[in-house]
């Protein structure tokens, strides 16, 4: 049998790029999988994780899409899909929009690939192993009214899927990113998204991998002058669900929106990390995370706000709610401040607790029994994250997720 | 006939009692209304009956033809008959009301079309009931939407906490004609507390009671109500004499 590291150099080296892929290969290599004494995994249950489990596939697996997906892209201006991060179908045309495949493993700053991921072993892995970048972009000026949707299908027991949005100036899309799939597979997705001046952004992510999946994602935003990105993402599915998302507010006014949500049960684990970076002045940023956590599924949230010296006027939110459905679950909550500027409003609030009992009692005062109050408000959860969804696109994903909380066992 | 008895009933919040030994009796088809000073227990009344988790029950009962509702949960109370239209309906955030009713059990046939068709008569308009429940709505717009609730779950009793709050009067009066049709439509017994007597322009009463202390202290007809109207509620302090 192949091992791990044997799958990935032969794939490395039928890349064009192959000399850039080797160095961010040997980097991953010489850092090494990250261990829980880490205090940044030290949640992760990395001793489960096994690289041989997983091989590199040189083509993509093709199986045809869950009913799900397909209704998504029924609702989509175009649907994009991608399969073990190859790209197999770019979608239909649309006005000021191109999806291209590039061969090569970029970053969308321009920098270089590996200094910019040194110390990530996860997104070093992806710079070594992604098929290619998809890149989407949307040309300056244009408007797309329904939402782009990119179905992201796992079938290899690896892949690196690796996207880059481009909304060049003052132009405006709804993007959905969609995850099946991963049974038994390692996900290693790496996005980034760039946001020029006066652009606006709307983003949902929802991953719905398989239970047994190891997800591991890292979004970065980059935020032009005046631009604009909102970011919902949504973690339902995966055995250990990695979700970092940064934002560089990097020029003046830029705004960022983030909104995480991920529902725990049997043993999961959702580990939220995320890093909004203020450069400039006048930047804004609001984040909400909320979270639930049933049977003995726990989860991590960590959040560092940083304000650069010089970005006065900077307003900076911060707040995390996460919901505990069980004795035996456990959530974390840990906000971080690091401001270096006095001109700023930042504030951050956190709690860890059951639902709210008011809430609760007024739905079981309709007569809504108390399991299906619960089950209502824990969807209401993932539903508060879809309002940039066209309401026929939301009222699917609404379905969707409800289904997926159906077969949870809820214990107050 | 189904009869609502509440006999006895004595309920503290906070530790305080502030029910003390409330009666009533009253059958389906009949429109009641409580009135009284602030403070004399009449939203504790409504809160208590339906389950709120800060009152606690010191004694007495509420029946609905012999069924106890008070060692029943707050669901099994709404589904024995009795419904409660809130004062301060709550918001619950991702939560939709076509989905919150449905699992209260109304038919889904049709379900979205009968809300509409509630909506329009208390003069709200339907699209709001696309919400979240109750998020951005204002006060006005959450007791008409208490009402469409009310207009599709069809509760043997209604207990309607101030529902006149907040409302203009054009939409007092569609709730007022709401409110008296269903006691036609389907017997409904309705159980009103309000401070003002402008509801009861469209909507009768059979009997009216004065609460004063935690109790009802006088129950009349119609008349009571311009009394009160005339001369306060000082004459019917606890311990005035009637």
């Amino acid at each position: 049998m192949t091992s791990f590291a044997e799958s990935a150099t032969s794939f490395i080296s039928t890349r064009p790029d192959s000399e850039l892929r080797g160095r961010a290969w040997s980097n991953f290599e010489s850092v090494g999988l990250p261990t829980t004494s880490d205090e940044v995994w030290r949640y992760a249950p990395l001793s489960e994780l096994d690289l041989e489990h997983f091989a590199v596939p040189a083509t993509p697996t093709l199986v045809p899409p869950s009913e799900f997906a397909t209704a998504l892209g029924a609702l989509a201006a175009s649907v994009v899909r991608v399969v073990d991060g190859f790209l197999v179908d770019i979608g239909e045309p649309i006005d000021g929009v191109t999806v291209d495949l590039n061969p090569t493993m970029t970053t969308i700053g321009g920098d270089d690939p590996v200094e910019r991921y040194a110390s990530d072993a996860f997104a070093l892995a992806n710079a070594a192993l992604c098929p290619a970048t998809v890149v989407v972009t949307v040309a300056a000026g244009t408007v797309v009214d329904d939402p782009i949707v990119i179905i992201h299908s796992a079938n290899a027991s690896a892949s690196f899927p690796r996207t880059h949005l481009v909304l060049e100036r003052g132009a405006n899309a709804t993007v959905v990113e969609y995850y099946e799939g991963g049974a038994d597979a390692l996900v290693v997705p790496v996005s980034e998204y760039r946001v020029e001046d006066n652009a606006s952004l709307r983003l949902v992510t929802y991953q719905r991998l398989d239970a047994t999946a190891w997800h591991v994602a890292r979004t970065t935003g980059l935020l032009e002058r005046d631009g604009r990105l909102s970011q919902a993402v949504l973690g339902m599915g995966a055995h250990y669900d990695r979700s970092r998302n940064d934002a560089d507010l990097r020029a003046t006014g830029a705004q960022n929106e983030l909104r995480t949500t991920f529902f725990g049960s049997g043993s999961q684990v959702h580990d939220f990390r995320t890093h909004q970076f203020h450069r400039a002045p006048r930047s804004r940023s609001t984040l909400l995370s909320k979270g639930a956590v049933a049977d003995t599924s726990r989860s991590v949230y960590t959040g560092l706000i940083e304000i650069e010296k010089g970005a006065k006027r900077t307003d900076a939110r911060q707040t995390n709610h996460n919901l505990l459905l069980s004795p035996n679950a456990h959530a974390d909550s840990v906000p971080n401040l690091d401001i270096r500027e006095n001109d700023v409003v930042c504030a951050h609030a956190s709690s860890v607790g059951p639902l709210n009992a008011l809430q609760r009692w007024y739905l079981e005062s309709r007569g809504v029994t108390r399991s299906d109050a619960e089950r209502l408000m824990i969807q209401g959860f993932f539903l508060e994250m879809l309002d940039a969804l066209p309401p026929a696109l939301a009222r699917l994903v609404e379905g969707d997720v409800a289904l997926a909380l159906q077969s949870v066992p809820v214990i107050a | 006939m189904t009869t609502l008895t509440i006999s006895g009933l004595r309920v503290a919040v906070g530790g305080k009692e502030v029910l003390r030994g409330f009666d009533l009796t009253m059958h389906s088809g009949e429109v009641h209304v409580i009135m009284g000073p602030n403070g004399s227990g009449k939203s504790t009344l409504a809160h208590a009956l339906s389950g709120h988790p800060a009152y606690e029950i010191l004694g007495g009962s509420a029946t609905i033809d012999g069924v106890e509702l008070l060692s029943l949960s707050a669901t099994d109370r709404e589904r024995a008959g009795l419904f409660l239209a809130m004062q301060q309906p709550m918001e619950v955030p991702g939560v939709r009301l076509i989905d919150v009713l449905e699992a209260a059990g109304a038919d889904p046939a049709g379900l979205h079309e009968r809300m509409a068709d509630e909506s329009r008569r208390v003069d709200l308009r339907p699209e709001l009931l696309e919400r979240f429940v109750n998020v951005d709505l204002s006060g006005g717009e959450r007791k008409r939407a208490e009402m469409v609730q009310f207009g599709i779950l069809q509760p043997r009793f209604a207990i309607l906490d101030e529902i006149d709050s907040g409302l203009d009067v054009d939409a007092l009066g569609a709730v007022a004609r709401r409110l008296a049709a269903s006691t036609s439509e389907w017997g409904c017994g309705v159980l009103a507390i309000t401070h003002f007597r402008r509801l009861l322009h469209e909507l009768t009463p059979n009997v009216i009671h004065v609460v004063s202390g935690g109790r009802v202290v006088a129950t009349g007809g119609p008349e009571l109500a311009e009394v009160l109207e005339r001369d306060g509620y000082e004459p019917f302090r606890e311990s005035a004499p009637l």
